[in-house]
């Protein structure tokens, strides 16, 4: 329980944070602060801090700002595993900081049209990545039809901290394209059909995880995973989202279907149920099912001389079949009221503060609980 | 994949013979519906769903170096 005091203290400060920060807002900005905290079975632990800001410069014009700041805390290795962490001072907790900033701008063009560029750099001491990222949106059939188009292209740098301090980076590169279709079908129910492609080029491995290799006669060496240097991925989702007015709520229900060339297949199915207990306070229950095959290179026992040379060899348990469930519970809390008779406080009207809560657990006999909160504001 | 892809070209066909007047839309934007509130979730599946599970995709996040413990 001592565990999630200090995060539990630090939610509470973008809240802080945003009452600072809202003296600068004009009509059509949205700023929004986002705190995450994660820790698991593993004794692994993530604590995240974000602020994204959207600020309109012109009549179509929308300046994009999106800063984050991860601190992560990942445990002494005991053993050989799939940890992915440096040798060096294995005995002690690793523990890494990665900042990230996403810049952009979005421009309308018309009633229906909307293109945004955006500009994304992310670093940690082991790793970097730079992207480009290009959308279109366009709106149809009378604002009922949204199409948008999305492509990306990323440079990253994997790194490898040696067990000397050296550091030593391998390049991929990862292009994608994604297709998003948002149709209302009716007063109360919006339909979503989504399709991503990925592909990824270069070094795919972990540069820390490590296999065990047997020979014939039960003799074993360790070596360095080794994924194969490209991979393909194709991503389907279905979501549908249903208004019920007499009971105050809404029922949301996805599912999402994947296929990668390493023949990794994946089914989704999730459900939420959202619903006013009071006049601005909103209730959601959230529960996701997720099961996958297997990678074709996966095994749970590597033998023969070729694993430890060109063999394709994995630690990676997210090459691993498995199943999942994900259980979630949230609040939110519509500032709205609170503007509603008070005209210095009009800007909370499409604003929000939401506390989330979820626990994970798999049949890999891993589980992790998750708290996050945000707040929104929005003019 | 295929199966799919027939479902959404359909689903696109089907969308044109559909048209909700502006004035009836008006529940669509209840945040209930959650339609412009995803960036909490994207949050979620970046930093947890994405380091757990073999299938990363179709999340519309940006990613590259996700700040998460593996």
């Amino acid at each position: 329980m001592r565990k999630y005091l200090k995060p539990v203290s630090l939610l509470l400060l973008p809240v802080l944070l945003a009452w600072t920060g809202v003296s600068a807002f004009a009509e059509g900005d949205q700023m929004s602060f986002t705190t995450y905290y994660f820790s698991d079975s593993g004794d692994n632990s993530v604590f995240t801090s974000s602020f994204n800001l959207a600020k309109k410069l012109m009549q179509q014009t929308v300046l994009l700002i999106d800063i984050e700041l991860d601190n992560v805390s990942v445990p002494a290795i005991t053993a050989v595993t799939g940890a992915t962490r440096p040798q060096r001072r294995k005995s002690e907790p690793f523990k890494k900081n990665r900042g990230q900033i996403i810049i952009g701008v979005e421009q309308g063009f018309g009633q229906n049209t909307t293109v945004a560029g955006n500009f994304y750099r992310s670093q940690e001491v082991d790793y970097t990545s730079n992207a480009v990222v290009a959308t279109l949106s366009q709106e149809m059939n009378q604002k009922n039809t949204t199409l948008s188009f999305r492509g990306q292209y990323n440079a990253d740098l994997v790194g490898k901290i040696s067990e000397t301090g050296e550091l030593t980076n391998r390049r991929k590169k990862v292009y994608t394209g994604a297709v998003n279709l948002s149709q209302i079908l009716s007063p109360t129910t919006v339909l979503d059909v989504a399709y991503d492609f990925v592909y990824l080029r270069g070094f795919l491995s972990d540069p820390y995880r490590q296999v065990r290799v047997y020979d014939a006669l039960g003799a074993s060496t360790i070596v360095d995973e080794l994924h194969p240097s490209t991979r393909a991925r194709h991503a389907g989702t279905l979501r549908i989202s249903q208004l019920i007015s007499s009971i105050r709520g809404s029922v949301i229900g996805s599912y999402r279907y994947y296929i990668d060339t390493w023949k990794v297949t994946s089914n989704t199915v999730e459900f939420k149920f959202n619903k006013y207990v009071f006049n601005d306070f909103v209730f959601s229950l959230d529960y996701r099912y997720y099961a996958q095959g297997g990678a074709s290179f996966y095994k749970d026992r590597y033998v023969g001389p070729q694993y430890q040379t060109t063999g394709l060899r994995t630690a990676d348990y997210k090459l691993k079949p498995f199943s999942s469930n994900n259980f979630g519970l949230s609040l939110t809390y519509l500032l709205r009221g609170l503007g509603k008779d008070n005209p210095d406080l009009e800007f909370l009207q499409n604003s929000a503060v939401e506390f989330m809560y979820f626990r994970y657990f798999n049949n890999l006999d891993f589980s992790a609980d998750i708290i996050q909160a945000n707040i929104k504001f929005s003019i | 994949m295929r199966k799919f892809l027939v479902f959404v070209i359909l689903c696109v066909l089907v969308s044109g013979c559909v048209t909700v007047k502006s004035y009836e839309r008006e529940k669509l934007l209840d945040p209930i519906l959650e339609r412009k509130n995803q960036f909490a979730k994207q949050t979620l599946e970046q930093k947890f769903f994405s380091t757990r599970e073999g299938s990363l995709g179709g999340a519309s996040g940006i990613g590259g170096g996700c700040g998460c413990a593996k």
